[in-house]
């Protein structure tokens, strides 16, 4: 068969230049990609110095690293005890993070959002719709149920759904942890700045991606001292700026937000009322994570006081009220948490001793949530010579009422 | 007519003088109740004088007149007309210690078990909650809620209370398919009460399962 040169040449042309085309496409592509990175980290700051991990030098005693962390918090001054990285870049990343909690606050944004945790009872994952009007209300809409809406104002409260990213929550990881801006990265499909959280003795704690252009928060990792994730938070699909499609209801809804607990002016003071009225309640819990808040509704006997708990990562809420616990709860599951009975649904835990019920929802390792657990006061069931002296005390007061 | 009442015993015992001795006299002179119970007084005293003496002769002539009473042969009777000791045989009687320790048995039976039931009674009472305390569900939406407010993440729910649930390990997104997703506290919320203040109406179901 004879071939034709015209034809070979053809060919040639066709396949050549396309794919030509083609390698060119993709290295404007990369190149593209690169300049929007260069130009995200040029817009979130001139200061992108990425330094190296802190690190805990070896054989230095803990006080005196814990001694001089706390001057420095005295001092206002970033915590950079034990840490290679330097004050300012700190600094930076704390910048980030408080203008990440702002923005979750002012900025417009709505999307789907999964939360992942690992708590006592396991790992649960939930996934939902939040939409939020900056400056005002935030909407949260859980899908696989009925359409439900839960909305509240955020005037002096930070929204829910930012991953943890708020004023008072920045405010207590900048003294707690060290801060490293880390480069940029992608999730959710959006460009972001990644500030990655450190303990003391160099472990990391958490990871936040920050939308590289708004600073919203769009993903939060966290973990455990060994290293474990404990928690994955983050938007799977968002979309910043105008909200649409808001739930009709949610109008109807935002009237009675945050009227129904009243907040503590000094959380210290209030924990010494309490403590004069027989609630021993501790100003730090196991773990080292300090009280921040109190906050209580109802009145008299019916009172619910919550107690608020957090070094800034991990978030402890205390609800504690007179009573004991019913003989049965619906959906509630007896456990033992290292020898002490509590009763668990999803990351609540529940317990009761001395006349009060203790009620705990934690964002934190199971591991903390137990230690802290044991700390605390009834959760330990009673002994036999303490049931039977209860007993007989009871037993005494039906015989004599008056006695 | 009254009776001379305590003055028999008075009179007997010769404490009696002036009117009040005519007197009782002339009351016993008509009154044969009181003469019968003077008489009994009497010999009653005299008995008692009789035991005065016993003790005074010792203890050995006690000893030897026990046994004398008893003899070789078993009882010897009465010791006299007016001797209120009546000796008996003083043998082994199988029948009466074995009732007395059938008794001592069944009183130790009943204590144990009074003992027994108190301490089950206290301890079943000593685990319960006290009937004066309230008895408590604790309201997680309300938690949940204001846990959420202050720690700025999306409410975590009750995941039983949904109509999806729960997944165990990691989800790859609200189109995974088979992963569920716990669905918030509101979740319990029923559609009409969603036109209503949230934190109102889970208020008002706080109180409602109060006792």
């Amino acid at each position: 068969m004879r071939r034709s040169p015209a034809l070979l040449v053809s060919a040639a042309v066709t396949v050549t230049i396309p794919g030509v085309l083609a390698i060119l496409a993709i290295l404007g592509h990369q190149h593209a990609v690169a300049a929007t990175d260069a130009m995200t980290v040029t817009a979130i700051s001139d200061d992108s110095a990425v330094g190296p991990l802190p690190s805990a030098p070896t054989g230095t005693q803990p006080a005196v690293r814990d001694s001089v962390a706390s001057v420095q918090r005295t001092s206002g001054t970033p915590v950079t005890v034990l840490s290679d990285v330097a004050a300012s870049q700190q600094a930076f990343a704390m910048s980030l993070l408080s203008r990440a909690a702002a923005a979750g606050q002012a900025t417009s944004y709505q999307g789907v959002e999964r939360s992942s945790q690992t708590g006592v009872d396991g790992t649960v994952t939930m996934v939902s719709q939040v939409w939020h009007q900056g400056g005002g209300l935030t909407f949260i809409r859980t899908s696989g149920g009925a359409t439900s809406v839960i909305s509240y104002e955020s005037t002096d409260r930070s929204a829910a759904g930012v991953f943890g990213v708020t004023k008072s929550m920045v405010a207590l990881l900048g003294q707690h942890y060290v801060a490293v801006y880390r480069g940029t990265g992608a999730t959710g499909g959006r460009v972001a700045a990644i500030v990655e959280v450190y303990r003391f003795d160099g472990s990391l704690a958490a990871r936040f991606w920050l939308d590289s252009r708004t600073l919203v928060p769009l993903r939060r990792e966290v973990f455990d001292p060994s290293a474990k994730l404990v928690s994955d938070d983050s938007f799977v699909q968002v979309q910043i700026g105008a909200v649409t499609d808001r739930p009709a209801a949610a109008t109807a809804v935002s009237a009675a937000s945050g009227t129904a607990w009243v907040t503590a002016s000094s959380p210290a003071k209030q924990l010494a009322t309490l403590a004069g009225q027989g609630w021993k309640l501790p100003a730090t819990l196991t773990g080292g994570l300090p009280l921040y808040a109190v906050a209580w509704t109802g009145t008299g006997t019916d009172q619910v006081t919550d107690l608020e708990y957090s070094d800034g990562l991990y978030v402890i809420s205390l609800f504690v009220q007179r009573g004991a616990l019913a003989p049965s709860m619906a959906g509630w599951q007896s456990m033992s948490l290292n020898g002490h009975y509590v009763d668990v649904c999803g990351h609540s835990v529940t317990w009761a001793g001395h006349g009060l019920v203790y009620t705990m929802i934690a964002d934190a390792p199971p591991q903390t949530v137990a230690a802290v657990v044991a700390a605390l006061p009834g959760s330990v069931q009673p002994g036999l010579v303490d049931r039977l002296g209860r007993g007989l005390d009871r037993l005494a007061h039906l015989v004599d009422p008056f006695g | 007519m009254s009776h001379l009442g305590s003055l028999v015993s008075a009179l007997i015992d010769g404490e009696l003088a002036g009117t009040e001795l005519d007197r009782a006299n002339a009351h016993l002179a008509g009154c044969a109740a009181c003469r019968a119970e003077a008489a009994q007084l009497r010999e009653l005293k005299h008995e008692l004088r009789t035991l005065g003496d016993l003790d005074g002769a010792g203890a050995g002539a006690i000893t030897s007149r026990l046994l004398a009473m008893i003899g070789p042969t078993g009882p010897t009777g009465p010791t006299g007309q007016s001797g209120p000791v009546t000796a008996r045989r003083l043998q082994r009687q199988p029948g009466r210690r074995a009732r007395r320790r059938r008794g001592r048995y069944a009183m130790w039976g009943a204590m144990s078990l009074v003992v027994v039931g108190v301490g089950a009674a206290a301890f079943g009472m000593g685990g319960a909650p006290s009937g004066n305390e309230p008895q408590i569900t604790p309201q997680l939406e309300l938690f949940d809620m204001q846990h959420a407010l202050t720690s700025g993440d999306v409410p975590f729910a009750d995941p039983t209370d949904s109509t999806g649930t729960r997944a165990q390990g990691a989800a790859k997104g609200p189109a995974a398919g088979p992963v569920k997703a716990s669905s918030v506290k509101a979740s319990s919320v029923k559609a009409s009460s969603v036109k209503t203040p949230v934190y109102a109406s889970l208020r008002a179901s706080a109180e409602a399962t109060r006792p």
